[in-house]
């Protein structure tokens, strides 16, 4: 569904992205994770048309290369950001309908904007101004809008980022049934290995904008390099 | 707000002033007052729309107002135009500039914005003194003196007859408020909010950033150059002085007073700043000190301006839930 075919992003002479191929199929949950700095963000940006590069990027067999961050995100591609962004302007409802309005194919769907509200469960904030949420429910709103775009693939960056336990497990819940209700393809970037290995069929480690491992959750993360790039060498020598 | 209290504030205000000339009658003097009160609140209102929505800190109204005026202007002395055909040419000459000014902003964060708008500012006095001016039929330093009233069907809209002057200005004020409020409240402004409040989650959801900003540039400057036109054919005579600082000034108080991005705030800033400056026309060379320190009393006091303080108040008499 996805296809990233040898992307390379450089900011300056440093190598955010580097010559990175890997392809993401349909109905996935599909993990991304490594150390901070290893260019995950930077990835995303590059997938939703934030950012030029150098490289493919096919989605439903189209080329997306080089097309505006809008168009990506008419075309079926949704996101959400690490730092929760909101519309502190807009109530929860109006900041919704925003994806429907103007990501969703064909317009504006009330119906579906309510749908997306009753599942990201943010009906008793419906009227609330977004800027006034709490973490969790700025969390739920961006996923919401997102959904309102009536996306293909949702990409999370470091949903869980923040949360306590409780929120986590919510999250895990609602990123499985979205996965499972609504038949969206994920792909989601975290850092608690707890999480990917429980939710995701596959998993892609990067490190320093490059693949250092790819396959089964349970598999990678005990994969020595993966182990390695993580927690350093296993026999470098105490002093 | 919701569009019915917009809809109530714009009725309101714009009533009053429909019934004032009744009160004072053909007083030549408060009337020109009036119909320049109606037409700041255009430009203020514009400019609301520019910084207060879409977040773009433009300092180009001002410019935008006088590139209309002289537009118009030129064209119908110098080329015979007819008022009305004039101010609608002006018009679309001002949002081709507007977004000709934009397409730079559109890759520049917010001071920069301002930098670029403000030297439009600043480049179109001696624009229109200069050479290029003189050439274009800008009368150089003298000015335009002999701008031609409207004329519609032989009737003459000159300040020779005031009253229905004033309910044309009103008219035409109102119209483009009209058009502001039912902007802000269709999908349109809801884009222009969402790019203000983060360009990039507006984006990922399918808002192109640079079809609307330039909408904003556009709408914004075909507005203010229409009602700058306007403001040439009343007045007219015109000249450069206008891009001194004084009335950039008082356009920008007149949108803090009214609370910026709380329309129709603007409007009723614009109301409320005429009406107090000249309520201290008596204080003479202290007027300018007063109302400089007023502004910022108010400033403090109320830092979303009147229409923020009454937008407070009712939603703290309401019940929280």
């Amino acid at each position: 569904m996805l296809r990233v075919i040898h992307v390379t992003k450089k900011f300056g002479e440093l190598k955010a992205v580097n010559d990175l191929s890997f392809e993401v199929k349909a109905g996935q949950i599909f993990g991304i994770a490594g150390p901070n700095g290893a260019g995950k963000s930077t990835l995303y940006n590059l997938i939703t048309g934030f950012y030029s590069f150098n490289g493919t990027i096919e989605f439903d067999g189209r080329n997306i290369s080089g097309m505006p961050p809008f168009r990506i995100a008419k075309a079926g591609i949704a996101r959400t950001f690490q730092i929760p962004q909101t519309f502190p302007s807009l109530t929860v409802q109006k900041a919704i309908s925003v994806g429907s309005r103007f990501g969703a194919a064909g317009g504006l769907d009330s119906a579906h904007v309510n749908d997306v509200i009753q599942f990201v469960d943010l009906d008793n904030e419906r009227t609330q101004n977004t800027g006034l949420l709490n973490l969790l429910g700025k969390k739920k709103l961006m996923i919401g809008a997102a959904l309102a775009t009536k996306p293909k693939i949702l990409m999370l960056d470091e949903p869980m980022a923040g949360c306590n336990a409780t929120e986590i497990r919510s999250l895990m819940d609602l990123i499985a049934k979205i996965n499972h209700d609504l038949k969206i393809t994920i792909i989601i970037i975290e850092h608690f290995m707890k999480v990917l290995t429980e939710l995701t069929e596959e998993l892609l480690i990067i490190e320093s904008g490059a693949k250092i491992c790819q396959g089964d959750p349970l598999e990678v993360v005990n994969d020595p390099q993966v182990i390695a790039c993580y927690l350093g060498e296993p026999d470098a020598k105490r002093k | 707000m919701r569009l019915k209290h917009m809809a109530i504030i714009i009725g309101v205000a714009y009533g009053i002033m429909a019934l004032l000339p009744l009160l004072v009658g053909d007083i030549r003097f408060l009337m020109n007052i009036l119909i320049m009160c109606l037409i700041w609140a255009v430009v203020a209102s514009c400019w609301d729309v520019m910084m207060g929505f879409a977040g773009i800190f433009s300092f180009g109204q001002v410019a935008f107002f006088v590139m209309g005026a002289y537009c118009s202007g030129i064209l119908a002395i110098e080329h015979h135009v007819t008022p009305v055909l004039s101010i609608l040419i002006a018009g679309l000459f001002t949002a081709g500039m507007g977004v000709l000014v934009g397409l730079p902003c559109l890759r520049l964060a917010g001071p920069y914005v301002a930098l670029v708008t403000f030297g439009v500012h600043m480049a179109l006095q001696p624009t229109l003194r200069g050479e290029i001016g003189i050439a274009l039929g800008s009368g150089g330093s003298v000015g335009l003196l002999t701008i031609p009233p409207i004329n519609i069907f032989g009737y003459s809209f000159s300040s020779a007859n005031i009253v229905p002057t004033f309910y044309l200005t009103l008219l035409v004020s109102l119209a483009c408020a009209l058009v502001i409020m039912f902007v802000i409240k269709s999908y349109w402004g809801v884009a222009f909010l969402a790019l203000k409040d983060s360009q990039d989650f507006a984006m990922s959801l399918g808002i192109s950033a640079f079809k609307y900003k330039l909408m904003v540039f556009a709408l914004t400057s075909f507005l203010t150059g229409i009602i700058g036109a306007y403001y040439g054919h009343f007045y007219g005579v015109l000249s450069f002085r206008m891009l001194d600082l004084d009335l950039f000034s008082i356009l920008m108080v007149m949108m803090l007073v009214g609370g910026l991005g709380h329309y129709p705030g603007s409007i009723i800033g614009a109301f409320l700043v005429v009406a107090g400056s000249e309520l201290m026309a008596p204080l003479g060379a202290y007027r300018a000190v007063t109302m400089g320190a007023l502004v910022v009393i108010l400033v403090l006091a109320l830092p979303n301006g009147v229409m923020g303080f009454f937008l407070k108040r009712a939603s703290d008499r309401a019940p929280s839930g």
